[in-house]
């Protein structure tokens, strides 16, 4: 600094200063942009790729099916389950986790994490250790007349166990953006715990939570991997399509996979209105 | 109402609060100190946020440690009002009101007529402060408790804010707690003072006892009082000390002096600068220098501090005395740097604070 370079480093100059101007004549925006377009393209054009492969008759041919609507009302019903399941049992734990102070909270989370990072199928193998028609419990279940595999109870104790975690991890974050300065305010009013969850903490994270929710039941709608090795019978829209696919080729998958990629997007409205996409 | 705290401690890591034994009855104690000196501790103890590790806090006779906050009947205010953001401000009052009365009553005193409606993100923060005051209140708590509530505040807000809250405490009859940093609020609203320093209660009295007789170094630097000098006593008659300072000697009036000021022993000599005065030399010096403690001095510098100047005089021996004069007496002095000038520090300015060897 503060002197001109001399000798040696002159001459490599004109070189040096000529790849610089280059260098910084490149606008890194654009390039970012072209690699992430890339990537948007990628995302996009199966998608509709798989509009353009079906047409509209044909789709609503196959919605006439009795084994595609018998898969889209399991779908539907075991979502809906899994979901209020997954709420009524992942918010209290999500509360415990965003306010309690104790070392064991990082281990508890990473229990509630792991079905996220498991393979479906695994969590499958998983559950038949302990739903399996040979095992106590399931055993037990099913000389009861409650069968918990190849029933409707197995694919929501497929779906719980892989979609749940999401309204755990969201609606935790959920309530940790709420001030507990804000708690402590209400309960100095006289308002007991139960009163300030319901009056300030539900309300400021209802958008977290209704995220969380809404995410598990989209996971839920497209469970497969844990839900074919629980139960493949009676059949959701995921193994269906899996099904058709195997036996009919794929032009008969295409019509269930748009129904799929529809409620998806539904999912995804709601995501980006009521909600508070986590992921905005 | 009395809240009594005794032997309260709590740790941090590495900060300490406590043993506090503080007793508050139906007044208005302003607890000032630094951050982080433990101001907010003491309040979220009392309130029920934070559990002692040991001590007790007795109201009225009640034990309220290990009650929840919701049982305790302590009401606080917080920093930045703590309004519930979804709620409008009437509705942030009527949470726990007592009654629909209590709510009209408390948004005529407080002048929230006009906001009522309004969302607490949509309210300046002096109205901010004033719906979560009223809320507070609406629920009639035995004790209330403020945590800094002016401080986010702009000046003259602050200062309007400050004098409804002197007139609002006058009317309560209930122990309130008062935290803040500035001197200037803790004086105009307390009864009396609670100075706290690194987690304990360094001094308690009233504004002019704690301002005017500083028991540590701590609460004199940290209420202003510039002046401080190693000196050790060199006479005492009756009530009277002198001390000596280097070669500058201050004769104390009795009144002010700590018992243990026996000759030789070493102490603090505290004159708080807006008792120092400043006069031209040539003028008279009635009732003797000695009354007056006066010594010669050369000014080394001044500064325009707004409302007063602030004048270092070095005197004797490499002492410098700092004056506070006001406007008026600053120009009538004609202070010029270099130019000598009497100092005087009346005898009952000066402070004595035994040395116990802190040197805070």
């Amino acid at each position: 600094m503060g002197t001109e370079p001399t000798g040696p480093t002159e001459s490599a100059g004109p070189t040096r200063s000529a790849h610089t101007r280059w260098f910084r004549s490149v606008d890194w925006l654009t390039i970012a942009l072209v690699l992430g377009g890339l990537l948007l393209v990628y995302y996009f054009t199966p998608l509709v790729s798989l509009f353009l492969s079906a047409s509209p008759s044909d789709v609503i041919g196959r919605l006439a099916d009795p084994s595609v609507q018998s898969a889209a009302t399991t779908s539907l019903l075991s979502a809906s389950i899994t979901t209020v399941l997954a709420t009524v049992f992942g918010l209290p734990l999500a509360y415990w986790l965003a306010r309690a102070e104790t070392r064991w909270k990082n281990a508890v989370l990473a229990v509630v994490v792991l079905p996220l990072v498991l393979p479906p199928t695994v969590g499958g193998v998983v559950l038949l250790t302990v739903f399996g028609p040979n095992t106590l419990l399931g055993g037990t279940a099913a000389a009861a007349g409650l069968p918990l595999t190849r029933s409707l109870a197995g694919v929501v104790l497929a779906q719980t166990f892989v979609a749940s975690p999401f309204v755990v991890v969201t609606a935790k974050a959920a309530f940790e953006s709420v001030d507990r300065t804000l708690e402590h305010a209400s309960r100095s009013l006289g308002k007991s715990r139960w009163a300030t969850a319901r009056n300030v903490t539900l309300p400021l994270a209802g958008p977290g939570i209704l995220a969380g929710v809404t995410l598990a039941f989209a996971r839920a709608m497209g469970e497969f991997g844990a839900t074919m090795m629980v139960a493949y019978y009676p059949r959701t829209m995921p193994v269906e399509i899996w099904v058709s696919f195997q036996s009919l080729g794929l032009d008969s998958a295409y019509p269930v996979a748009i129904l799929l990629v529809v409620i998806s997007v539904a999912a995804l409205l709601v995501l980006n209105t009521v909600a508070s996409n986590p992921w905005r | 109402m009395t809240l009594e705290l005794s032997r309260l401690a709590k740790t941090y890591g590495e900060f300490t609060f406590g043993p506090v034994d503080l007793t508050v009855g139906d007044e208005v104690l302003a607890v000032l100190g630094p951050s982080g000196s433990g101001k907010t501790t003491l309040l979220s103890l009392v309130a029920g946020i934070a559990e002692p590790a040991s001590g007790s806090i007795l109201l009225d006779g009640r034990e309220l440690v290990g009650r929840p906050l919701e049982d305790r009947r302590v009401g606080m205010v917080f920093q930045e009002g703590a309004l519930f953001p979804h709620m409008t401000a009437r509705e942030n009052v009527e949470y726990a009101a007592v009654s629909d009365e209590r709510v009209a009553d408390l948004a005529a005193t407080l002048e929230l007529e006009g906001v009522l409606d309004r969302r607490p993100p949509t309210l300046s923060g002096g109205e901010r402060q004033r719906v979560a005051l009223a809320r507070t209140l609406a629920a009639d708590p035995d004790v209330l408790l403020l945590d800094e509530p002016l401080s986010s505040l702009d000046a003259p807000i602050r200062k309007r804010l400050r004098d409804e809250l002197h007139d609002l405490f006058a009317s309560l009859d209930i122990p309130v707690l008062y935290v803040t940093h500035d001197q200037r609020t803790a004086t105009a609203l307390g009864d009396r003072l609670a100075i706290v320093g690194d987690g304990t209660l360094e001094q308690v009295g009233s504004p002019s006892a704690v301002l005017d007789r500083p028991a540590s170094r701590f609460v004199a630097r940290f209420t202003g009082t510039e002046n401080l000098f190693e000196g050790t006593v060199a006479e005492r008659t009756g009530g009277d000390i002198l001390v000596r300072v280097g070669d500058v000697r201050f004769q104390t009036a009795g009144s002010t002096v700590a018992e243990s000021a026996v000759p030789g022993a070493a102490v603090t000599v505290c004159i708080h600068p807006s008792r120092v005065e400043l006069e031209p030399l040539d003028a008279s010096v009635d009732g003797g220098a000695e009354q007056a403690n006066a010594v010669t001095g050369t000014v080394a510098r001044w500064l325009n501090e707004g409302n007063e100047y602030r004048i270092d005089v070095e005197v004797s021996g490499g002492l410098t005395l700092v004056a506070n004069v006001r406007p008026p007496t600053f120009e009538r002095l004609g202070v010029d740097i270099g130019s000598e000038i009497r100092v005087l520090a009346p005898r009952e300015s000066i402070h004595l604070i035994p040395d116990s060897g802190e040197s805070r």
